[in-house]
């Protein structure tokens, strides 16, 4: 699995180690069951503080794309298919969107309800 | 099958065949004069105590040069092996092949004329001195042989520029990682395990205590885990060490490629030959990576195309002072 992270870039370190995450099981380069480096070896990889590493790990698995056991680190649910991945990616876009157009969160959960109801 | 490997197989199979030959004659010669009871075992003063028929000898003994043949031969066309590397195989062949077709033929020869039932008188050490001997002249005829037609080239084009990159932003920094299942692994720790308490137990603990610390640094590389990055290509276990680093200075090009782990490396593990090295956990796509000391080392590894290409990647920008 890929990570790339900017240090430059707007969005931050933690998201971006998210992102790679993301965007590797979207690609199918990685399956169900494989695991995540530990935060800390990552955290070193990337020159990185080890907190970040685990904040994009925490997001992750609110998303339900990778589960974190006590003492077995991280690995990649079995749920998690390229569809998921890819489906997370758009709602990402959706909400950055909705954020631009300047919409409350209201506003943007009305739409999706509206579509979930159709 | 091309020209070149033909020669290849015949220059690598020739001295096993010879032996095969020549001990088949010598048998066939003296079969009438052999006693049922073959001394085959000897002690370190040469007296015989071990004894077998004359058939299981010879199915216990001739398999054994055809198998060794065949290792030659599939190590000669598979192992990638080129200059200097290649011609030490084929003069190692010869010199394998005198020595146990030497020894094999010598244990009838003192059973000759035997006593029915009785012991032969040992074998005389000599023997041993004799086919260390044959061995050395026969791998000296093996590098002279493979002189005759030219040793494989070495096939690596070094030129980094040949190579798959990954595209990086000027100070992005990008990581690689990937476990390698080796199902292998626990088996391997839990009978060096077995063996070290065992042996272990009957033996002393000179032998138990060596054998549960291999069990031990084993266990910890049961889930081996890759690491591409800054710092260069790393393999770690389940600890942070021991681990397998080589730095990204040591480095000249990366490759994906598919290796042979009996061929090329002569098994599996952590494997060190003359020439290359790596990890080793099975046949299959590799990350192998030419080192500036004219080695090569290699983990097998899935995706290691991204892996290569980030290597590569990384290689150019510390080329560039970055």
């Amino acid at each position: 699995m890929l990570f790339r992270v900017d240090p430059t870039s707007t969005v931050p370190l933690g998201d971006q180690i998210a992102a790679s995450v993301r965007r590797a099981v979207a690609e199918g380069a990685v399956a169900p069951g494989e695991r995540l480096p530990a935060a800390r070896a990552l955290a070193e990889s990337l020159g990185v503080n080890v907190h970040t590493v685990l904040r994009g790990y925490q997001r992750l698995r609110e998303e339900g794309l990778i589960e974190l056991r006590r003492g077995r680190g991280a690995a990649i649910t079995a749920g998690a298919s390229p569809q998921r991945a890819r489906l997370l990616e758009r709602v990402r876009e959706a909400v950055a969107d909705a954020r631009d157009l300047g919409m409350t969160e209201d506003e943007l959960l009305t739409l999706v309800r509206n579509e979930l109801d159709a | 099958m091309t020209s070149k490997n033909l020669g290849r197989v015949t220059l690598a199979a020739l001295p096993f065949v010879l032996a095969l030959l020549i001990d088949l004659t010598l048998y066939a010669a003296i079969a009438d004069r052999l006693p049922d009871r073959l001394a085959v075992h000897f002690d370190a003063g040469g007296s015989a105590n071990g004894y077998t028929s004359f058939t299981a000898y010879l199915l216990y003994t001739l398999p054994s040069l055809l198998v060794l043949g065949a290792l030659w031969v599939f190590i000669a066309v598979k192992g990638r092996l080129h200059g200097r590397t290649y011609r030490w195989l084929i003069g190692g062949g010869f010199a394998v092949a005198a020595f146990l077709g030497y020894l094999l033929i010598a244990v009838l020869f003192v059973n000759v004329d035997a006593p029915e039932g009785g012991s032969a008188d040992g074998l005389p050490l000599w023997h041993i001195a004799v086919a260390l001997g044959a061995a050395a002249l026969a791998g000296a005829l093996g590098l002279l042989l493979s002189r005759l037609a030219p040793a494989p080239e070495d096939p690596r084009g070094l030129d980094p520029a040949t190579r798959e990159r990954i595209m990086l932003a000027d100070g992005e920094v990008a990581a690689w990682g990937r476990g390698i299942g080796a199902w292998w692994a626990p088996v391997a720790v839990l009978v060096l395990l077995a063996a070290g308490v065992t042996v272990g137990w009957e033996q002393s603990w000179f032998i138990r205590v060596p054998l549960i610390l291999l069990a031990l640094v084993t266990g910890t590389f049961c889930r081996p885990h890759v690491t591409v990055d800054r710092r260069g290509l790393t393999v770690t276990g389940l600890l942070p060490r021991p681990r397998v680093r080589v730095p990204l200075e040591r480095m000249e090009v990366a490759d994906s490629r598919p290796v042979n782990a009996l061929a090329e490396y002569g098994g599996w593990g952590y494997r060190i030959r003359p020439e290359r090295s790596g990890v080793i956990t099975r046949s299959g796509e590799a990350i192998v990576v030419s080192l500036t000391s004219g080695r090569e080392f290699a983990v097998t590894v899935g995706d290691s195309a991204t892996g290569a290409a980030l290597l590569n990647t990384l290689l150019d920008r510390q080329r560039a002072g970055r």
